[in-house]
């Protein structure tokens, strides 16, 4: 409004000067333009030319002056002027006025905004301080958060350790057991468990021992015994409790066919850690199927099956081989069964051989002395040979059939084998004593020098004793062995015999008699297997008996043909003694006699056998007596016929003294 | 590690007997093994086997004595008679003489084993039934004079299952005296036994089980 009244004014003036050409403040551009040519008509150009309508400034000034220029007289327009410079005075005045208010506002405005600068500063300074006092805080505060953090984190660990390395309350609870003392699943987790643990920290020990630095280190060491004492604590326990758990369960195990149940074979797969606890729960078992093998035993042997079916096994004690083969099966299949439980027992286990055969061992150690007791009774007990023999050989199969079953140490096994050395001493004690039966009664051999009874009854003895090594099983070593023994038990003593028997007979008798009895010793012993070289050396015994014979039947036939002494000085004699048949009792009659006696003998030879070749039961020997014989008898002929053709022995015709040449007579005897 | 197969609730005790050659060994062996055993060797004595089977979903342990066929051994083999629950008494089908031996075979399980004992008549080697020598309704009027029931089949597996079937069954139905097994038998069958004879005729050679 102001600026507004202002250009109103300035406009008016302008008009005012130009209109009277009255020229001071302001002068336009244009005016002073005007002055170069004709101020006067420029200004009245100007003038003229401005059209009112366009200038608006000119009408808004117009407008204003209308206001106040009400009466226009002379007196108004001189008036004009002053009016108008009093109107802007006035105007101006109030500008003053009201710009001074506006100043003074402005003024308070700068106080104000002067204090709220100064008030800043001071805040900002204020903040400065707080910020440096409270840097300290916040550092502080980051560490404190840092630590927390840390702190976390490590509770985090430990959380996770302590779970690792702590057992849980119903951990511990079922460790510790239920009052009735059963064992569950669990106790065997917890169990495994505390081992887990305890090995962990073993495992933390060594690896602390590579990293941790040697404070830390011993901390962690302190740390870890003591975890490791306790769980070791907790583990004792456990196991002691598992060891009495296993130990009544092993107990109980006396049943025919035992129940070996799962947990129990869980309980000894645990019970491994601790070898000696380990033993002693297997010695429990064992002692506990001891006691009920030996039951076993003794029901089989007294009471038999169920009503009495079948029989108890003593009811056939007078049978001994059904006797001891009865107990024997029975030991045979009662160790095989005990074999399976203990193994049924360990399957969870990873125990050895060695460990199952202790255990077997000490399972069927119980029924040895019960077993052994009646064994014994039975072999000394009995007198035949051929039934100890069975019952050896029944021995040495059980022994092989048990021995597959338990090892060589096992007490049965040694049992068996102490029987077994007591049935073979008795066997060679009864084979002995047969021997010397034989020796002490020797009976005279029969008039037809055919064996003597005992000779006969040795044999079949004998014939029965091999017919049951024959059918027995036993390795091929001991069964020769054996062989070598029982012949020279049996044949020596039998050869023994029949010297002694034949004692008292003439060279002839007794030479057919002991081909005789080696002959039938002969034809019993080539059945059989290992008897080569005892053969042979019958064989031997019996050609010295046979060339014996031999020369008896020939030298026989030529005293019979009154030709012995012919013969005999024919061999001795010398040429220096002069011709043959100048020899007392050489001359040609008496040869010729001979001679005549020998061709009805050629005749028939049979008629000159001697009786005791013809007593000979092998056909073989007999006609091997008679050929060996004739060709002795041959040869004698051959030398005879020989020297008697000799023409320096002086015969006079020998032709008609021996008439056979030695090819004939061959021919003739054979 | 299962435990299984250890937890068995009976122990039946069996026996094979017959002639030598019949293939004892080898139907033990197809049994146990599920395998058959060309050129088996002689039985020495008696050998044996376990098989744990399951019945009824009872499982039973089966003990099994083979014994040798050969005569020699028949004084050992008598002495496993004792406790068997079940006899199983093996005839060569292509050879007679077998099948004629079964009457003494026969009577040595009946004298030798409890009165209870099941007797299972088998007739081996199905297979060669070209050779055949004995017929098989010879064989099951055989096992019927013995008050056996008969059947066929070509399966060990089969014979032994249903042959312990059929003795559960007759435990179920309290046919069979568990109190008198408890009573006094020494053999660990906590068995019962029961007359029951079966007819089986398993193949030897080439088993297909």
């Amino acid at each position: 409004m102001f600026v507004k009244d202002g250009t109103y004014a300035k406009h008016l003036f302008d008009t005012e000067a130009s209109i009277k050409m009255v020229d001071k403040e302001p002068i336009d551009v244009s005016s002073s333009g005007s002055q170069t040519t004709n101020p006067l008509s420029r200004k009245l150009n100007k003038i003229l030319e401005s059209r009112l309508d366009n200038d608006k400034d000119m009408l808004e000034a117009l407008k204003a002056l209308s206001t106040f220029f009400s009466e226009n007289s002379l007196r108004t327009r001189r008036n004009l002027r002053s009016d108008i410079e009093r109107r802007s005075l006035a105007i101006n005045e109030d500008f003053i006025e009201a710009f001074q208010s506006v100043k003074e506002q402005l003024d308070s405005v700068y106080d104000d905004v002067k204090s709220m600068n100064e008030c800043c500063q001071d805040m900002t300074n204020r903040l400065k301080v707080a910020k440096e006092q409270t840097h300290d805080l916040i550092n502080q505060t980051t560490k404190l958060q840092n630590e927390s953090q840390a702190l976390q984190m490590k509770a985090q660990v430990a959380d996770v350790f302590l779970e690792k390395f702590q057992l849980k309350p119903d951990e511990v609870k079922s460790l510790r057991g239920t009052r009735d003392g059963t064992l569950h699943e669990k106790f065997f987790q917890s169990l495994e468990r505390v081992k887990q643990i305890h090995n962990d920290c073993k495992v933390l020990l060594r690896t602390n021992q590579q990293t941790a630095g040697i404070s830390i280190f011993m901390q962690s060491v302190v740390f870890s015994l003591e975890i490791m004492e306790s769980m070791a604590l907790h583990q004792e326990s456990a196991y002691e409790r598992l060891y009495r758990w296993t130990q009544n369960e092993c107990r109980t195990l006396t049943a025919d066919a035992p129940d070996v149940s799962f947990v129990l074979c869980q309980a000894i797969e645990a019970l491994q850690d601790r070898p000696v606890l380990f033993r002693y729960s297997l010695d429990e078992f064992g002692t506990a199927r001891r006691t009920a093998v030996v039951r076993g035993l003794i029901d089989a042997l007294t009471r038999g099956g169920p009503g009495g079916t079948p029989r108890p096994i003593e009811l056939h004690s007078h049978d001994p081989l059904r006797y001891v083969g009865d107990m024997l099966a029975w030991l045979h299949q009662a160790t095989a069964s005990e074999k399976e439980h203990l193994q049924s027992l360990l399957k969870r286990c990873s125990a050895n051989d060695e460990q199952i055969q202790d255990v077997l061992g000490h399972i069927t150690e119980g029924v040895c002395r019960p077993f052994k007791v009646r064994v014994e009774q039975v072999l000394v007990s009995e007198q035949d040979a051929v039934t100890l023999y069975k019952l050896h050989n029944l021995l040495m199969f059980y022994h092989n059939t048990i021995g597959q079953i338990v090892c060589k140490e096992a007490a049965l096994l040694a049992t068996i084998r102490e029987i077994q050395n007591l049935s073979h001493r008795m066997f060679f004690n009864s084979l002995n004593c047969n021997a010397t039966k034989l020796l002490d009664k020797v009976e005279l051999p029969p008039g037809d020098l055919g064996p003597t009874e005992s000779l006969n009854k040795t044999l079949q003895l004998l014939r029965d004793v091999l017919a049951c090594q024959e059918a027995s099983v036993v390795a091929f070593d001991d069964k020769k062995q054996d062989f070598k023994q029982i012949l020279s038990c049996v044949v020596d003593p039998l050869l023994q015999m029949c010297s002694v028997s034949a004692s008292r007979l003439n060279s002839t008798d007794m030479a057919a008699y002991m081909i005789n009895c080696i002959y039938l010793m002969q034809t019993t012993l080539s059945l059989y297997e290992f008897t080569d070289t005892r053969l042979e050396m019958l064989q031997a015994q019996m050609d010295a008996h046979i060339d014996t014979l031999v020369s008896e039947q020939a030298s026989f036939v030529l005293n019979r043909a009154n030709l012995a002494q012919v013969y005999g000085t024919i061999q001795q004699h010398q040429p220096k003694q002069g011709a043959l048949s100048s020899i007392q009792g050489m001359d040609s009659q008496t040869v010729k006699t001979a001679m005549t006696k020998f061709d009805s003998y050629l005749a028939s030879p049979d008629t000159l056998i001697l009786p005791q070749c013809s007593l000979i039961l092998s056909g073989r020997v007999r006609d091997s007596v008679k050929k060996n014989s004739v060709e002795l008898i041959c040869e004698a002929y051959k030398h005879m016929f020989e020297a008697i053709n000799k023409p320096a022995n002086e015969y006079k015709d020998p032709q008609s003294i021996v008439p056979r040449t030695p090819d004939q007579v061959v021919k003739l005897l054979s | 590690m299962a435990a299984g197969p250890y937890n068995y609730s009976y122990i039946f005790k069996y026996i094979i007997i017959g002639d030598m050659g019949v293939g004892k060994s080898c139907l033990l062996h197809q049994f146990t093994e599920k395998k058959f055993m060309a050129d088996c060797p002689h039985t020495i004595g008696v050998e044996f086997g376990t098989r744990i089977i399951e019945v009824s979903g009872q499982k039973i342990k089966l003990q099994i004595w083979d014994t040798a066929g050969q005569e020699r051994f028949r004084a050992v083999t008598r002495s496993y008679y004792r406790g068997a629950a079940g006899a199983l008494m093996v005839y060569d089908i292509t050879r007679r003489s077998t099948y004629n031996h079964l009457s003494s075979w026969l009577t040595d399980a009946r004298n030798l084993t409890n009165p209870n004992t099941v007797i299972f008549l088998i007739g081996n080697k199905s297979d060669l039934e070209a050779q055949r020598d004995v017929t098989y309704e010879e064989a099951k009027q055989f096992a019927d004079e013995n008050e056996c029931s008969a059947k066929t089949g070509d399966n060990v597996e089969d014979a032994f299952l249903d042959t312990a079937k059929k003795i559960y069954q007759n435990i179920q139905d309290g046919s069979l005296d568990l109190n008198a097994a408890e009573s006094g038998v020494q053999h660990k069958p906590a068995t019962p036994r029961n007359p029951l004879n079966t007819d089986q005729t398993p193949s030897k050679e080439g088993c297909a089980c």
